[in-house]
């Protein structure tokens, strides 16, 4: 080891030193006798040998202008200690506890360490500093670490090789009683290192002993020693904060995963829901293709024979006014499956469609009265949903409308008017007809109340607007976002869209 | 609910206004059929033949048998079923227009679908038909595209409209509608009947016809550019 030969070298420094302090004399006064000269040889070997022999007790190097910091560094330090036995590599556990005794009031702890060759330095359990340096003596100011109650001190030292020891002061000033040494000497423990959470433990375990005392201060190898001092950073106690705290961490997670939980709940429901939608969707469309193509294609084709049959048939004969009946109610009966088509199938489940449905059975209904049917619509009315009960109730109130302009109007001009008013949609029918003083009381000639039953179920309002030759004018609106609120997941009130051909073929 | 047909195709032509055009020595308008179900497509040809001045000349039972013969038939009027197995009759109606622009292809279909419908006539389709229709109407239908008229409901006139002006308010439109075209649209989108376009404008009933039918070509010539421009900038 490196201290073993620097010891020999200071040493002989100290020997040298000691030599050159007796010759001086000799020097300064030559008149000496020679007897003398014989003498103070001997006393010289005498000297130097004693001199290597107390060597440890002078400064080694020539001393520092200011010795302060030895002394500081010195003054309250304790004895060299470490386990029994001592060996290369070693990892050492050294623990003390203190209590701060009641009442007192510390004005200022300072605490001083060094280890050959290394340590950690553990105060209740948490690391404030370490060494690798055994020559240096570190200082660490603990003032502020030192609340009332039980401390642990711990250091984990380390041993490179041959000897090794711990120097331990702790220097604490009260204000209203004696200051308190705490120093390393046989009341610390070696704990074994299967030990666990050590460094916070209260008391010695079974199986700790008491650490071995090697010897004072500046004891072999040590004897040239300490070389410097050096003062750690300033120590403060660990702030915990709220959040740092493991209950509020625990209730924290615990409220995530609460959240987290119920997002998949929602989530879960939400699908569910969707899907419920999706598949009636689905069942609508396929209820819809079904009629269309077992049904649709049969009575096109039941349309096609009669016709061809009919003309068979010698003119005017009675089998081909039978057979012109049979292709008429034919056509009809194609016409009103066409209609429950349209309303069963989940495709049409928009304005457009809506709108352009009624403008055909508009024009077609009127077609064969003296009435001209005109349209007035909104141009580009977005393909928004518009659902089944909303689209149904309101196509049969105008038709209803229709039927009665019809009927009673006696117009020459209707007019089909749909129009978008903000998050409504305006329906009017319109007639130049002859009009009826509308009466509360009157009756419901005109299938009234039909309309505004309709229109109440799927939260839209029908205002009526005639006066004796003033024609008609029947008005429907209608939320376009349907009551059943699902404004907040838009992806879901798009109508489903599967492709053409599954419907049409 | 009466006669669906007589309002669906609003005829730009009456029928004896026709009918005298024909020579009566003449041979019938050669008509093909194409049609995939064997029952629909008997009854039909048995139809087409009942009717004056018109013979069914061949008929095909899918889109592709289509695309072969009827060039060498080279027929007057073609009645196309929309929905055939494998190609559809939309794109074998844009094919044909392709071969033959000068061909008449009248679209049949068992429900009125707008937006197959608007397809079609943008693939070059003349007109559309019902399939439940009467056979007079058929032969209306007929007389009229072979007259230069072209039939148009007023919900396929709104839809044209719209399609042009959202076209035209695109950095640039392939193809313009004139100011006659969009008057004549918007009047049929209102709901007035070609005879009434013909006196609210003051022109003939042709005239309202032909400005149909042009529109009818600019439709096909504007979805072919698209497609051309889609091809051009890789868009396809």
């Amino acid at each position: 080891m490196l201290k073993v030969a620097k010891r020999r070298r200071l040493c002989e420094n100290v020997a040298r030193d000691a030599a050159l302090n007796l010759m001086s004399p000799r020097e300064k006064h030559p008149g000496l006798r020679r007897s003398n000269v014989c003498a103070a040889l001997a006393a010289l070997l005498m000297i130097s040998s004693a001199a290597v022999c107390f060597a440890p007790l002078f400064a080694a190097d020539p001393p520092p202008a200011n010795t302060n910091w030895l002394v500081e560094a010195t003054n309250h330090l304790g004895l060299w200690i470490w386990d029994t036995n001592t060996f290369d590599k070693q990892t050492c556990r050294l623990w003390k506890s203190f209590q701060l005794p009641p009442g007192a009031k510390p004005l200022s702890a300072t605490l001083r360490i060094t280890v050959d060759n290394g340590y950690s330095l553990f105060w209740d359990g948490r690391e404030i500093g370490r060494g690798s340096d055994w020559r240096t003596v570190t200082k660490y100011d603990v003032t502020r670490l030192l609340n009332p109650g039980p401390h642990q001190l711990a250091v984990e030292g380390f041993n490179d090789r041959l000897e090794a020891g711990l120097m331990f002061g702790l220097h604490i000033e009260f204000q209203n009683r004696p200051d308190l040494d705490l120093l390393s000497d046989e009341s610390w423990f070696i704990v074994p290192e299967t030990q666990k959470s050590w460094t916070t433990r209260q008391r010695p375990a079974a199986g700790w002993h008491p650490a071995m005392v090697i010897g004072p201060i500046h004891r072999h190898p040590w004897e040239v020693w300490p070389y410097g001092l050096t003062t750690g950073p300033p120590l403060v106690p660990l702030v915990v904060h709220f959040w740092q705290t493991g209950w509020f961490q625990l209730s924290l997670l615990t409220l995530l995963l609460l959240a987290v939980a119920g997002c998949a709940w929602l989530q879960a429901q939400l699908s569910l829901h969707a899907r419920a939608r999706r598949l009636l969707e689905d069942e609508r469309i396929r209820i819809a293709r079904d009629i269309h193509d077992d049904l649709g294609a049969q009575l096109t084709q039941l349309v096609l024979l009669g016709e061809v049959a009919r003309r068979e048939q010698p003119d005017k004969s009675s089998a081909q006014a039978q057979f012109n009946q049979i292709c008429a109610l034919a056509r009809e009966l194609s016409h009103g499956m066409d209609e429950v088509v349209w309303a069963v199938n989940a495709r049409r489940d928009t304005l457009r469609d809506f709108t352009s449905y009624v403008c055909k059975y508009a024009q077609l209904f009127l077609n064969p009265t003296p009435i001209r049917c005109r349209l007035d619509v909104e141009s580009d009315l977005p393909v928004i949903a518009f659902d089944l009960p909303v689209r149904r109730n309101l196509f049969l109130a105008v038709k209803e409308a229709l039927n009665n302009a019809a009927k009673y109007s006696g117009a020459a001009e209707l007019f089909l008017r749909i129009h978008r008013a903000g998050e409504r949609l305006v329906v009017a029918v319109e007639d130049d007809g002859r009009g009826f003083a509308p009466s509360p009381s009157g009756g419901d000639r005109h299938g009234l109340v039909n309309m505004h039953e309709r229109l109440e179920k799927i939260g839209g309002t029908c205002e009526l607007f005639s006066a004796p030759g003033a024609g008609c004018r029947v008005v429907f609106t209608v939320p376009l976002i349907s009551s059943e609120s699902r404004g907040w997941l838009p992806w879901l009130r798009q109508p489903s869209t599967p492709p053409k051909s599954e419907l049409e073929r | 609910m009466g006669d669906d047909d007589v309002l669906l195709l609003h005829n730009s032509h009456g029928l004896p206004h026709i009918a005298a055009m024909m020579p009566a020595y003449s041979s019938p308008v050669k008509v093909v059929l194409v049609e995939d179900k064997p029952g629909v497509r008997d009854s039909w040809v048995k139809l087409i033949n009942s009717l004056p001045g018109f013979a069914c000349a061949n008929t095909c039972a899918s889109g592709e048998e289509a695309l072969r013969l009827i060039p060498t038939l080279n027929p007057g009027v073609v009645l196309m079923d929309i929905f055939l197995p494998r190609m559809s009759g939309i794109e074998c109606t844009a094919r044909l227009k392709l071969q033959m622009p000068k061909l008449q292809i009248l679209i049949l279909t068992a429900v009125e679908d707008d937006e197959l419908v608007f397809k079609a006539l943008e693939a070059g389709a003349d007109g559309y038909l019902l399939k439940r229709t009467t056979p007079e109407s058929l032969r209306a239908a007929m007389l009229d595209v072979l007259g230069g008229g072209a039939p148009m409901t007023s919900e396929i006139a709104r839809r044209v409209v719209e399609s042009f002006r959202r076209a035209s308010q695109q950095p640039r439109p392939l193809v313009h509608l004139s100011t006659r075209e969009e008057q004549v649209l918007v009047l049929l989108s209102k709901g007035y009947s070609n005879k009434e376009i013909a006196s609210e404008l003051a022109i003939g009933t042709e005239t309202v016809g032909s400005h149909l039918k042009h529109i009818y070509e600019k439709m096909h010539v504007r979805s072919r550019a698209e497609a051309v421009a889609r091809y051009v900038s890789g868009n396809v």
